[in-house]
């Protein structure tokens, strides 16, 4: 985002930027489980957008009593995307110049992580990132990865998109199920914290299916609900809520259901460490709490010490397979 | 259930509507039929032109059931509640102040430690009280409380009325308190059975009162609601429900879904006389006297109860304590709440006497109350409160479980006649129809149709 734009929004209200329409309810719709249709769902959590103030409106999240998805029931319509995701939302401007050290060591991190997934891949491989925003992903596949593999992403906003695109990236611009590619001709495909955004995961993952190869992979890196963040946060503060904008929260179980009912073998679930939802678990606490802002800013994305302390501090619940975030490869079967 | 002839809803309030809702998204075809000429009649907010407002009891919800309705930004948060008791020229916070009577501590253990006590089979609701509270706190408080609210002797109540009541610990209470006053937010303490409470839910108030969310829950249903249109009868061939006759017409539904009082539904039914014994279940009426007074936080807090016997009343609510905006700036509203009988001397008298013997009753309370007096507006409730009574607590047992009419189902305060709370009618409708539901998947989803 140009600096010029962060100015002319004005005044930070509690780590937040108020915005001129940020009064105006949004229009809410009721929903259904994306992983087994049903309704029945216990209430879990009433939170409010404690990140960006987008809107003056309380949310529900509830967990589904057939099969344990947590889902934000009612959520913002569709026709709500360009509120809920303000011009300063992070990942339109996850940058070296704003975020620094913690820029510099994520993208370490995150390549290894990239890479292991890509070890069977060969030379001149197809790859996918669905919901790439300005191309975070592909850059770090560009610098570490092989020359030539062909990389590729996907993603909503035009503004990440046209950023992207200006640092020589091939991104589309859509939804994966409008954009028009060509089916079966990849060979690994990434939806890294997509899957909890979209508005039906079973479509997309479908979607996503239509253009691999046979055997070809999908890398999902969704929240994890089966942490002790959550439950410790659950019954409001949890930063994996990210309310309003996490629609559908997995747990291993859930997450291998929804391959199943998307026809794509399981090839591995893991759980990867990830300080964030520590990090915005507390900050969310904190500005609920009305605690003074110099206080709220050292848990956040911007904060190296809150960030760095809970990689560590997660690594202990990665030991016992409780990580952060969930990690899951699926795969196309060969014979369909 | 037939796929073509559509359920009947009895009553438009908070119940019918959702139970509507639910149905609606089901895709099963129904009809609501409301006797009144607009949906949510008792759940609506009066306003006077002095810039009162009146409710029929205290119109706060919590922030759950706001958020589940989509009504969480029309809501304002409740940052206070508190009750206590007046009692021999005292007041006590309820329910902790009263642990600090040692007279009411000492019987309480020693009834709480009594080795029996969870063997005992209660045979009223005087000696539920008396074994649950110890014999000092029930028969000064709880029951004369209890026996003014049902207007009946306590002996002559069910045991459940305390026990099917939701228990929270002294424990739970004292940390939900303390957060509520932490957070400047009124945590909901025993307004919730359905679903467990926890220390992030507390009251809000909808900007309209409860009717706010009626008519949210009715967006979309208009279709389908028939206002001014009483069902006077509903008909049952073979035990099994078969039309309701409306404006003398009969039509044929597929089941009932009923709202109305239990006493009427029995009225209503035709061709089974299996809800016979119904009709001798008893609500309470009950009278809402607004006094409208000069001054704010006249009383101790928000509720006060009055066991004495000297009070015609057992509670009196100065809401805007907790909710500001219910009385303009410097003036204040405070409800008394009158159990009676219907046409008995108190429901036929006029509204200016009621105001008047009201502030005889409060005087001790507030003794300047007459110089503070600026007029009253009384709300007659016929149907205020179920009367657990133990003649027939064998029939309400078994209405709990069943109507014993295929096709015939309750659902909310009135029509399941139960004690519940805003909320819990609202899960407990939902959790109801989804129970009878053929099938609980939502016909209209496909999540994982087939891939290509």
């Amino acid at each position: 985002m140009s600096h010029s734009l962060t100015q002319s929004l004005t005044t930070p209200l509690m780590g937040a930027i108020h915005r001129p329409d940020s009064d105006r309810p949004l229009p809410l719709e009721p929903v259904t489980c994306c992983v087994c249709g049903s309704d029945d769902a216990e209430p879990l959590a009433v939170g409010e957008d404690f990140e960006y103030r987008t809107s003056p409106d309380t949310f529900l999240a509830v967990q589904c009593r057939c099969c344990g998805l947590v889902y934000l029931n009612p959520r913002p319509a569709m026709t709500t995307l360009d509120r809920i995701y303000p011009l300063d939302y992070h990942a339109f401007d996850f940058s070296a110049e704003r975020y620094g050290l913690i820029y510099r060591v994520r993208q370490r991190l995150e390549a290894k992580r990239l890479l292991s997934a890509c070890q069977r891949l060969g030379p001149g491989a197809r790859l996918l990132d669905v919901g790439c925003g300005d191309g975070f992903h592909l850059k770090l596949l560009r610098q570490f990865g092989r020359s030539d593999w062909q990389l590729e992403g996907v993603d909503m906003s035009d503004r990440a998109v046209a950023l992207g695109r200006q640092q020589g990236l091939k991104l589309h611009q859509g939804t994966i199920q409008a954009v028009d590619l060509p089916a079966h001709q990849y060979d690994l495909a990434f939806m890294i914290a997509t899957l909890e955004h979209v508005d039906d995961p079973a479509e997309v993952i479908q979607a996503v299916r239509r253009l691999l190869k046979p055997g070809g992979e999908l890398v999902i890196v969704t929240d994890n609900t089966d942490t002790w963040d959550f439950r410790l946060f659950g019954h409001r503060h949890w930063g994996g809520y990210h309310f309003p904008r996490h629609w559908n929260l997995f747990n291993a179980n859930t997450v291998g259901r929804l391959a199943m009912e998307t026809d794509l073998e399981v090839v591995k679930i893991q759980t990867i460490v990830s300080p964030v939802n520590w990090v915005y678990s507390i900050h969310n606490y904190l500005v609920d709490w009305n605690a003074a802002s110099w206080l709220v800013k050292q848990f956040s994305l911007e904060s190296t010490l809150s960030l760095g302390f809970f990689t560590l501090f997660d690594q202990v619940f990665q030991a016992f397979g409780h990580g952060a975030l969930l990690r899951v490869t699926l795969r196309r079967p060969f014979e369909n | 259930m037939s796929p073509t002839k559509p359920i009947a809803i009895i009553g438009g309030g908070p119940a019918g509507l959702t139970a509507a809702a639910f149905l609606q998204r089901h895709k099963v075809p129904f009809v609501l039929y409301e006797a009144g000429p607009k949906v949510a009649g008792l759940a609506t907010s009066f306003h006077d032109d002095d810039g009162f407002t009146y409710d029929f009891g205290a119109h706060f919800i919590n922030n759950r059931l706001a958020a589940a309705l989509g009504v969480g930004a029309q809501c304002r948060t409740v940052k206070y509640y508190g009750e206590s008791v007046h009692l021999n020229g005292k007041s006590y916070g309820y329910p902790l102040g009263l642990l600090q009577s040692p007279r009411y501590v000492l019987s309480g253990i020693s009834s709480r430690l009594n080795p029996r006590i969870h063997k005992r089979q209660f045979r009223s609701a005087a000696t539920w009280f008396r074994a649950s509270y110890g014999s000092a706190l029930a028969n000064e408080v709880a029951l004369p409380l209890l026996e003014a609210w049902s207007g009946v002797p306590a002996a002559e109540l069910s045991a459940a009325v305390g026990s099917e009541k939701l228990q929270n610990s002294i424990a739970q209470t004292l940390k939900f308190r303390n957060i509520g006053r932490m957070t400047g937010r009124a945590v909901a303490c025993g307004y919730s059975h359905e679903i467990p409470e926890n220390s992030h839910m507390w009251h809000v108030y909808p900007d309209g009162g409860v009717g706010l969310l009626c008519r949210k829950i009715a967006e979309g249903l208009e279709s389908q609601i028939r206002l001014s249109s009483p069902v006077e009868a509903v008909w049952v061939d073979n035990n099994q429900v078969q039309a309701v006759q409306v404006n003398g017409q009969e039509l044929p539904v597929s089941g009932v879904i009923s709202t109305a009082p239990c006493h009427i539904l029995s009225r209503m039914m035709r061709g089974t006389d299996r809800l016979a014994a119904l009709a001798q279940f008893r609500y309470r009426p009950m009278m809402f006297i607004n006094l409208r007074l000069k001054g704010r936080g006249l009383l101790k807090d928000t509720v006060v109860w009055l066991p004495g016997k000297d009070f015609t009343t057992f509670r009196v609510t100065e809401t805007p304590i907790s909710m500001p905006w219910l009385a303009p700036v410097g003036k204040t509203l405070i409800t008394v709440d009158i159990g009676c009988e219907k046409g008995d001397d108190l429901w036929s008298m006029d509204d200016e006497a009621l105001g008047e013997s009201c502030l005889k009753d409060l005087e001790p309370l507030i003794p300047d109350i007459r110089q503070r007096y600026q007029g009253c507006r009384v709300l007659r409730a016929s149907c205020a409160y179920p009367v657990y009574l133990n003649t027939y607590e064998d029939v309400r047992q078994r209405w709990r479980q069943t109507t014993g009419v295929e096709g015939l189902y309750t659902v909310g305060r009135n029509g399941e006649f139960s004690h519940a709370l805003m909320e819990d009618v609202y899960w407990r409708t939902q959790r109801k129809l989804r129970g009878i539901l053929p099938s609980n998947r939502v016909m209209s989803e496909s999540p994982g149709a087939t891939p290509v």
